[in-house]
């Protein structure tokens, strides 16, 4: 397992996009913070600057290729025929990109925290109590962790999209439309009041978690969870698309 | 092939070395190398970072480079290498860590003279060392120069599984004979109920009658001129054995 975790990421380090995608991200960062306004100061570097919606666009384009990349270059047999069985296939990818997505978060802190020294020297402190009387740091890593379970949430949908459709084009796509339009979907399934009570749980809802981590009062309303209760539903929702994606991948013909 | 390698549903049990090898399960295929369909190479890597994926020992990564001739662009990317630089480093990547079953389907694709010369040297150095070999191929010619033994397969059927040397006696089945008089050596082979055939300027006969004809020419003064087996050529056989199957 520990073997196959290893050419994966091998596979990863070799291939530019993983790379043009950390230098990308500071750009967008930089980018977001020009674009802030001065009294978000403090929100931009609890959500380092933003880089969670950066974030999982870059996951979602290194995750999809994961797969087709196999498929494209005619390696799934090979890489099938070597691994000791297909759930060490699926999960390596998985724990793999799982690698990379929190290398991603761990950039986008020290990116933060250098932004904060050179281009935008802020005068906050990163001791201020902000969100959840806490801390900026203590947000700040806590939203970054929160967002690697919201990204992983996606990783997960996206798998799941590559083991069904043999087009990356359309599963990355599709997976996008999900992350940045989940939220539209989920505020209109949960609009009728009779229903609140089922549809609040709906996968689309949980794509919020780190939104709402950053702005409670004007996510909680649509979204009608607790950030608890979100984390936990993203939770049991990456182990359930994640056997669902599992299962379609072992029945799936090469 | 592909369900030697648990890479497809099926009935029945397949073992490697007394160890089964399922679809989910291929344990057993820890000492297995194939080159199945097409060779599986990954464009963004070089030709030896797409073997070091596999590789468990530098010393033999850098062994086969050197056979198969692949030096001078090794550390290229791959994306530009040509069908045959390609099917070079599949065979490669399947020979790594000494297997002791080697898959390969169609592996003299898109080689050239020397590089096929270089791979059936490698697969025979390697069969000599213990490596079992299990090569389809729809050049026959090119099979003959390195198995030792025929199956054949038809609709899914077995229908020949012989070592070489047996599968080779059906070709020398029937022999050729010229005697300086062809006339009446085939009115003694008529007296003598011995089956043959008229060709061009020569008989034909079969293998198990030689020595009954060379008696019966000697007894009537007849001297042979020539008399040798008819090798049918491989692919000969082939399509006659495939006929008889299909009726």
């Amino acid at each position: 397992m520990v073997y196959s975790i290893k050419q994966e990421l091998y596979k990863l380090a070799h291939r530019k996009i993983t790379w043009i995608s950390a230098i990308l991200l500071l750009f967008l960062m930089v980018f977001t913070g020009f674009a802030m306004a001065e009294d978000t100061k403090k929100l931009v570097l609890a959500l380092t600057y933003d880089s969670s919606d950066f974030i999982m666009f870059i996951l979602v384009i290194v995750g999809a290729t994961s797969f087709s990349m196999e498929f494209q270059n005619n390696a799934i047999l090979t890489l099938l025929y070597k691994s000791a069985n297909k759930i060490e296939v699926y999960l390596s990818k998985y724990l793999a990109i799982f690698i990379y997505d929190l290398f991603l978060h761990v950039l986008a802190i020290f990116y933060t925290v250098t932004l904060r020294y050179t281009i935008f020297r802020s005068n906050v402190d990163w001791n201020t109590i902000y969100l959840y009387h806490q801390p900026i740091w203590a947000n700040m890593l806590t939203a970054s962790a929160i967002d690697v379970v919201t990204t992983m949430l996606i990783i997960t949908i996206v798998f799941l999209l590559s083991c069904l459709i043999n087009s990356n084009a359309i599963v990355i796509t599709v997976s996008l439309l999900v992350t940045f339009m989940g939220q539209g979907i989920s505020s209109d399934l949960t609009r009728r009041q009779m229903l609140v009570g089922i549809m609040k749980w709906n996968p689309f809802n949980m794509v919020n978690l780190t939104r709402q981590y950053g702005n409670y009062i004007t996510y909680v309303i649509t979204t009608h969870l607790s950030n608890l209760q979100l984390l936990l539903g993203s939770l049991i929702y990456i182990i359930i698309f994640f056997i669902i994606g599992y299962l379609i991948f072992r029945k799936k013909r090469f | 092939m592909k369900t030697i390698l648990g890479l497809m549903k099926f009935t029945g049990a397949i073992t490697i070395d007394t160890k089964s090898v399922t679809e989910n399960d291929h344990h057993a295929l820890s000492n297995v190398g194939a080159l199945i369909e097409h060779p599986a190479i990954y464009p963004f890597l070089t030709g030896c970072q797409n073997l070091e994926l596999y590789a468990r020992e530098k010393a033999d990564l850098n062994n086969l480079v050197s056979t198969l001739g692949m030096k001078s662009y090794i550390n290229n990317k791959s994306k530009g290498y040509s069908l045959g630089m390609k099917q070079k480093l599949g065979i490669a990547i399947a020979l790594l860590n000494h297997p002791k079953l080697v898959i390969l389907d169609e592996p003299m694709n898109g080689l050239d003279i020397e590089a096929t010369i270089a791979v059936r040297k490698l697969i025979k150095q390697y069969a000599d060392q213990g490596t079992a070999f299990l090569i389809s191929s729809h050049v026959l010619s090119e099979l003959q120069k390195v198995m030792t033994k025929v199956v054949l397969i038809s609709s899914g059927k077995i229908i020949v599984n012989q070592e070489i040397e047996k599968f080779n006696e059906i070709s020398r089945r029937k022999y050729k004979v010229i005697t300086e008089n062809n006339e009446a050596a085939m009115r003694i082979l008529q007296n003598n109920s011995i089956a043959y055939s008229l060709q061009d300027d020569y008989l034909t006969v079969n293998s198990q009658d030689i020595f009954q004809i060379q008696d019966e020419l000697f007894e009537h003064q007849i001297h042979l001129e020539e008399m040798a087996p008819i090798e049918a050529n491989f692919e000969q056989i082939v399509v006659n054995i495939l006929d008889k199957e299909r009726g």
